[in-house]
């Protein structure tokens, strides 16, 4: 599916079917309408009955008053973001329930011993979750206080301008996994695998992107500028504690993909409450899930650091 | 530079459909015909002069949605607001497309500023009754801070209608910009629509000094610190781009005294938005000063007279 019809004088971001004007930063898709010479003199007249027709506000169109015909009118499209390219599932569902299984053993003491044994899997199920991958150039302007050259007060005002550039990250549209399984699970991803169409294991969940194209640009932007600040905020304002990092990203060459990226959904259920843990569908090492806690072995913890504490003030009192 | 328009002569067409002989007005777009009610439009040859629209938005409040607006509005006016004006009635409105320029270019500004943090102190003082005491009090600690910005500035609309100022154009914006059309004749069918009347690089000067404008909110919002002071900057816009393109406008006149000019009162077409310069009437203002003084002076007078006993 090509969605890019051809890129932005000015950002040099690609224009979208259905886009009148660039995204980014405003320019106008150009189309050639040619110079006219002589003065054209024109009567409207309806497509369907050849009656004189006039723009009507209630139908924001063109209306033929006689035939009801409508005319359309080029204007900005805002479709529901669709899946361009398929990561393939390069880990099957058994590989996927024993990452699990594995994963339920290797989570320590504070949880229940017989979690490995007693968790009962409901059901491994393929999910291809949606997102966007966006490549971007970005001038980001940013200001911020920190501790570095502080007076009296503990802060002290910095500014800056660095270029960033961004590459292949993720933006999770997903409504299945969370923002933090979602993240979790990215890096272990390989997009140069991807293909705009690949056969999904049986009984895959496909999901659909919700959004539309306007909505996506903006959760895209909002991603870049939380991106940026992190950055600033970590390697480009001096000293060791910050606040108030503002950025400013001046884009250009903001390209985005839309994927659908392979993982394992298994739910398991133990003493009758039901968990999940989510493997990545391309590297069966990558598991987020959620497990109980043993609260009696957590108490019992407790209470033997507080004997623990009492006994070493008892000794040094004795020592004493 | 004023690029300013030239005007060629009234030009006289057929009705395409009827046939009767038509006069356009060289600022009109459109001409309706008297006989047939039907709309010709008229599209001039592009050769510096006239300028074809890029973009249009399209009428949403109808004439007598458009018309009520403008009736409510009148009468909420304020209290310096003549009465002869709050009774009036608009005469009947005219729907118009209005040339304006969609402006957007890279804004890049240097800047300084004084950045006020802010610092908690401890201090000894004595208090009412007389003993030593310690106090904190937050102060600030003023430390100066250069440097750039570099963003996009869009969306600028400014008027290119000699007939509606900008100011009252910025009264009844915004404009939602998602309902953009690709400008196309057929929008204009049944409307009036006027050739721009405002040179392009006049319009770039007035877009310009309302992004310089906006630029300075957005620094102020982007200063760090719990405090600022003394913001300059400097901006060089770059890569501008001036669309023109057709807003939807009601026009309304209110006669409201037969010594007065009549006053223009705009309705934003697309989001029914109103707006006017309203007539001060100097008798009302006079006399609600007068008044208060009174009250004033009869207080001061009857608190004296109560105080001497």
């Amino acid at each position: 599916m090509v969605i890019a019809i051809g890129t932005c004088e000015r950002c040099e971001s690609p224009i979208e079917q259905g886009d009148l004007r660039c995204a980014i930063c405003g320019v106008c898709v150009s189309v050639d309408t040619g110079r006219r010479e002589a003065i054209a003199i024109e009567v409207m007249r309806c497509d369907e009955c050849g009656a004189v027709v006039e723009y009507d506000e209630r139908h924001q169109a063109p209306h033929c008053a006689f035939c009801e015909a409508t005319m359309h009118l080029e204007r900005i499209e805002d479709p529901v973001e669709q899946t361009e390219l398929y990561l393939p599932f390069s880990v099957d569902g058994r590989e996927a329930s024993l990452t699990v299984k594995r994963w339920l053993g290797s989570l320590g003491w504070f949880r229940p011993a017989d979690l490995k044994s007693k968790a009962e899997v409901e059901g491994v199920r393929p999910l291809w979750w949606v997102g966007w991958a966006f490549d971007a150039e970005a001038l980001v302007s940013w200001t911020a206080d920190s501790n570095a050259g502080a007076g009296r007060s503990a802060w002290a005002p910095h500014a800056g301008q660095v270029q960033l550039h961004f590459d292949d990250l993720v933006v999770s549209a997903s409504r299945g996994l969370s923002d933090k399984e979602a993240a979790h699970i990215t890096p272990s991803y390989n997009l140069n695998s991807a293909e705009p169409s690949v056969e999904p294991p049986e009984g895959t969940t496909i999901e659909k992107f919700d959004v539309q194209r306007s909505q996506a640009r903006d959760r895209i932007r909002s991603a870049i500028r939380g991106v940026a600040t992190r950055i600033i905020a970590n390697e480009h304002v001096p000293g060791s504690q910050t606040r108030k990092v503002k950025v400013e990203p001046l884009l250009r060459e903001l390209v985005t993909r839309r994927y659908s990226f392979p993982a394992w959904v298994m739910a398991y259920r133990y003493e009758g409450k039901v968990y999940r843990a989510v493997v990545s569908g391309q590297d069966a090492s990558i598991v987020l899930g959620n497990a109980p806690w043993s609260y009696l072995r957590i108490a019992l913890a407790v209470i033997g650091g507080l004997i623990f504490i009492a006994m070493i003030g008892l000794a040094a009192a004795l020592g004493t | 530079m004023n690029q300013a328009v030239a005007t060629p002569l009234t030009l006289g067409i057929s009705c395409e459909n009827c046939g009767a002989d038509l006069l356009v007005e060289p600022h009109l777009k459109t001409v309706e015909c008297p006989y047939c009610a039907s709309t010709s439009i008229v599209e001039r040859p592009s050769d510096g002069s006239y300028v074809d629209p890029v973009f249009a938005l399209g009428f949403v409040v109808g004439r007598e949605r458009a018309r009520e607006l403008c009736v409510n509005w009148i009468k909420s006016r304020g209290i310096f607001t003549p009465k002869s004006f709050k009774t009036a009635l608009p005469e009947r409105g005219r729907g118009l497309y209005m040339p304006a320029y969609l402006y957007c270019a890279v804004a890049h500004s240097e800047y300084t500023c004084k950045i006020g943090e802010n610092y908690t102190e401890t201090y000894t003082t004595t208090d009412s009754k007389g003993r030593t005491v310690v106090r904190t009090r937050t102060r600030t600690e003023w430390r100066n801070l250069a440097g750039r910005s570099a963003n996009y500035v869009r969306d600028i609309l400014v008027t290119a209608s000699a007939g509606i100022s900008n100011k009252l154009l910025e009264q009844v914006e915004p404009f939602d910009l998602r309902a953009l059309l690709r400008y196309t004749p057929a929008l204009l069918s049944g409307w009036i629509a006027e050739e721009a009347s405002i040179g392009r690089e006049e319009c770039r000067e007035l877009a310009r000094t309302e992004s310089i404008e906006k630029i300075g909110e957005r620094l102020s919002r982007f200063m760090p610190g719990d405090s600022h002071a003394d913001l300059e900057h400097r901006t060089w816009l770059e890569d501008e781009v001036t669309d023109l393109m057709l807003l939807p406008i009601w026009v309304f006149a209110v006669k409201h005294a037969d010594e007065e000019e009549p006053v223009q009162i705009l309705v934003n077409g697309q989001t029914g938005e109103v707006a006017g310069f309203v007539p001060r009437s100097w008798v009302r203002i006079l006399s609600v000063v007068l008044i208060t003084l009174l009250v004033a002076a009869l207080l001061f007078f009857t608190i004296a007279a109560l105080a001497a006993f």
